[in-house]
């Protein structure tokens, strides 16, 4: 079905915010991720590290936690098993030259 | 030649590489599925694995692969050989070359589970590939942080009319990160203020220029005039080489900016180094923008600005200094880098783009477009020097600059400011990132060896005692050289990669392949021909004068280039005996579930 010109210019400005949004506060929005993860990954270690092999003792509230971090354990799981190289750790987001 | 048909012929021929050539290989050699799942959907937790839309990832892409590098090689390319074989590569590199990286390296790893190529090289050619590129990274990042360190240092003595500029952007950048993160202040108001502020700065720098030539020459004055260094530098006198000196104030700007980038490797990246990188690319977004617009309309409204007034061929091998070569192959396939080829996006700016790759077919326009879009640049500043012949390369770059952003009204001397400081800023913010991630390879590479060198400060101020003991050899055409030679020596590396790949797969492995040969071919000769520039036009006229910096700091640099052949070689001998394993036997890889809904 062919998009008439209004269309077709709604769909290009949409366009044009998004790539915008993605040479300016993309960045920012990325790294708060990815800095709120990397503290939710310590969390995990600390209470559920057992999961993974590092040898910590459950706390005695890691049982009223279970419940909500049941949906994170996979993907944290995955997280941390996954091979990574230096420069992909927190923080050295790098640029191009 | 004006700058209207230079901008016309670029644009119609990428535009049908792009749609010809480009679309052809991603239908009927990748085979881009729409419906085939990507990392990003399989793997999907949020932070690394996140599917993102097409146009916010072309952005993010873009603004991570365009820096500096397309602007001096353009720069220097055109002050060499002439600007007509500097747009002839330009055009056909990222034509035939550059897009095939881009496109690839982000192409390899969705199809590999969003594995970095470096961990794809360990498992697909040998496990020493990953460790001998720890090497290259290294140099690479040494070599380029002496070039820039030194441009800036020379640039920013030569011009006090932008050092107001830079130190506002250090403040307004420091000022933002905390408005950011801390206060939780909006983006947008944040923007308006600290961009605002240093635009003003900039635009305002003639009003201290004459409080900064003071402080030059109190500094200068505390030598008595005379230089710290004197050293032997075969870009002046019109390229026949002459002595150079090394001024206090050149020392002090050198290691302002290297406190800058020290600042920048050892403090937390949201502190400094992201928040300047946000408010550098305004003052460079805005000048290139401005710029390429009025390069357009130029003919029409401002035509003497838009002539190119360089000479289109200066000759098969110039002269540079009274020594040495300087044939157009291989130099000129390395001076030009990142405007038609680059190794550091397939190798860095693949990884993060890749795990957000949400759909199969979004990977041409991203990671070939983007480069496209990258060639842009290095064509605007290459229209930049060829209008703008005065003075030095840099000079010539912001005249020409300068003159396409007044044809919008702005008085010339503002237009000029503003694109000198749009060079500086482009090249510091990018150095500051350079140390970083050298503190991180040294680290990496040293620190089982040298505990001491784990210390982040230790590894940043070796980092910065280094680029300053390479700057001060005062070569900086070859260091930029060296580092072109690294570059395009991982783009070489990264395609033979993607080779073995396609062949281990039964899949056609031309379009990488012949650009890889191509590209180790020229880069080890280059990195040849430059070890003996080096040795010919700068370690031996200084060892006959007896200046030791320059002569330490230029063994270095052949040390550095001879050692990159040797890894080169290395990981071609590698690279060929896996291309012929999977030739023989491909393996079919198991095809991933599809993506959920």
């Amino acid at each position: 079905m062919t998009r008439s010109f209004a269309e077709r210019l709604t769909g290009l400005r949409a366009a044009a915010s998004k790539f915008f949004y993605g040479m300016t506060g993309y960045e920012f929005a990325r790294h708060a991720v990815e800095m709120r993860h990397e503290l939710e990954a310590v969390f995990m270690v600390v209470t559920f590290g057992d999961l993974i092999g590092v040898p910590v003792l459950p706390p005695v509230y890691s049982l009223r936690l279970l419940p909500y971090v049941v949906p994170e354990i996979a993907t944290w799981k995955r997280h941390m098993a996954r091979r990574r190289e230096f420069w992909e750790k927190d923080e050295y987001d790098l640029h191009g030259l | 030649m004006n700058t209207l048909l230079a901008v016309i012929i670029g644009a119609v021929t990428v535009y049908l590489a792009y749609t010809l050539y480009a679309r052809r290989i991603d239908r009927r050699v990748i085979q881009a599925d729409p419906k085939r799942a990507t990392p990003a959907t399989l793997y999907m937790d949020g932070v690394d694995f996140m599917p993102t839309n097409r146009n916010i990832l072309f952005g993010y892409h873009f603004k991570s692969i365009a820096a500096a590098g397309p602007i001096i090689g353009a720069i220097v390319a055109a002050n060499l050989w002439g600007w007509l074989p500097a747009i002839i590569w330009l055009i056909l590199g990222v034509s035939f070359l550059g897009w095939a990286s881009d496109y690839s390296g982000i192409v390899i790893s969705v199809r590999n589970e969003g594995n970095s190529l470096s961990a794809i090289a360990h498992r697909l050619v040998s496990p020493r590939t990953r460790s001998i590129l720890f090497v290259f990274i290294f140099f690479y990042l040494l070599l380029v942080a002496g070039a820039f360190v030194g441009i800036m240092a020379t640039v920013l003595e030569a011009q006090p009319k932008t050092q107001l500029g830079v130190i506002v952007l250090t403040v307004m950048g420091l000022l933002l990160g905390q408005m950011l993160y801390r206060w939780r202040t909006g983006l947008v108001g944040a923007t308006v203020l600290t961009v605002g502020v240093t635009l003003i700065a900039i635009l305002g720098g003639g009003f201290t220029e004459e409080v900064f030539k003071a402080f030059n020459a109190g500094l200068n004055s505390l030598s008595g005039g005379a230089p710290l260094v004197t050293y032997f530098d075969p870009t002046l006198a019109n390229f026949k080489g002459a002595d150079a000196k090394l001024m206090p104030s050149l020392l002090f700007w050198a290691l302002a900016i290297s406190a800058f980038c020290y600042a920048g490797s050892v403090l937390p990246i949201w502190r400094m180094a992201q928040p300047v990188i946000y408010v550098g690319f305004w003052i460079t977004a805005l000048s290139m923008v401005l710029g390429l617009t009025g390069a357009l309309v130029a003919p029409f409204l401002k035509p003497e600005v838009a002539q190119f007034v360089i000479p289109a061929f200066k000759g098969f091998n110039v002269q540079l200094g009274p020594a040495g070569i300087m044939p157009l192959w291989p130099m000129l396939f390395v001076t030009i880098a990142c405007g038609a080829i680059s190794g550091w996006h397939a190798l860095f700016g693949a990884v993060g783009t890749a795990r957000q790759i949400q759909n199969e077919a979004d990977m041409l326009p991203i990671g070939g477009g983007s480069m496209f879009a990258e060639f842009l640049l290095g064509l605007l500043a290459l229209l930049a020097v060829s209008v703008g012949a005065k003075g030095a390369p840099v000079g010539a770059f912001a005249t020409g600059l300068g003159g396409f952003i007044s044809v919008w009204g702005l008085p010339i001397q503002y237009a000029t400011s503003l694109a000198f400081a749009a060079f500086i800023v482009i090249v510091l913010v990018v150095t500051q990132l350079l140390f970083r991630v050298q503190r991180i390879t040294l680290s990496e590479w040293l620190g089982d060896v040298i505990p001491p060198v784990r210390n982040q400060h230790v590894a940043s101020l070796i980092c910065v005692a280094l680029a300053i003991l390479l700057m001060m050899t005062g070569t900086w055409v070859y260091l930029w050289q060296l580092f072109g030679g690294a570059n395009q020596m991982m783009a070489a590396l990264s395609l033979l990669l993607v080779t073995v790949w396609l062949a281990s797969v039964g899949k056609n492995w031309l379009y990488a392949g012949l650009p890889a040969l191509f590209m180790y071919l020229t880069t080890l000769a280059s990195l040849l021909v430059t070890a003996y520039n080096i040795y010919a036009n700068v370690y031996n006229p200084n060892l006959a004068a007896g200046r030791m910096i320059p002569v330490v700091g230029s063994g270095l640099m052949v040390l550095v280039a001879l050692l990159l052949v040797a890894a080169a070689v290395l990981i071609g001998i590698d690279g060929w005996r896996a291309f012929q394993r999977y030739r023989r036997h491909p393996v079919t890889q198991p095809r991933p579930a599809a993506a959920r809904a």
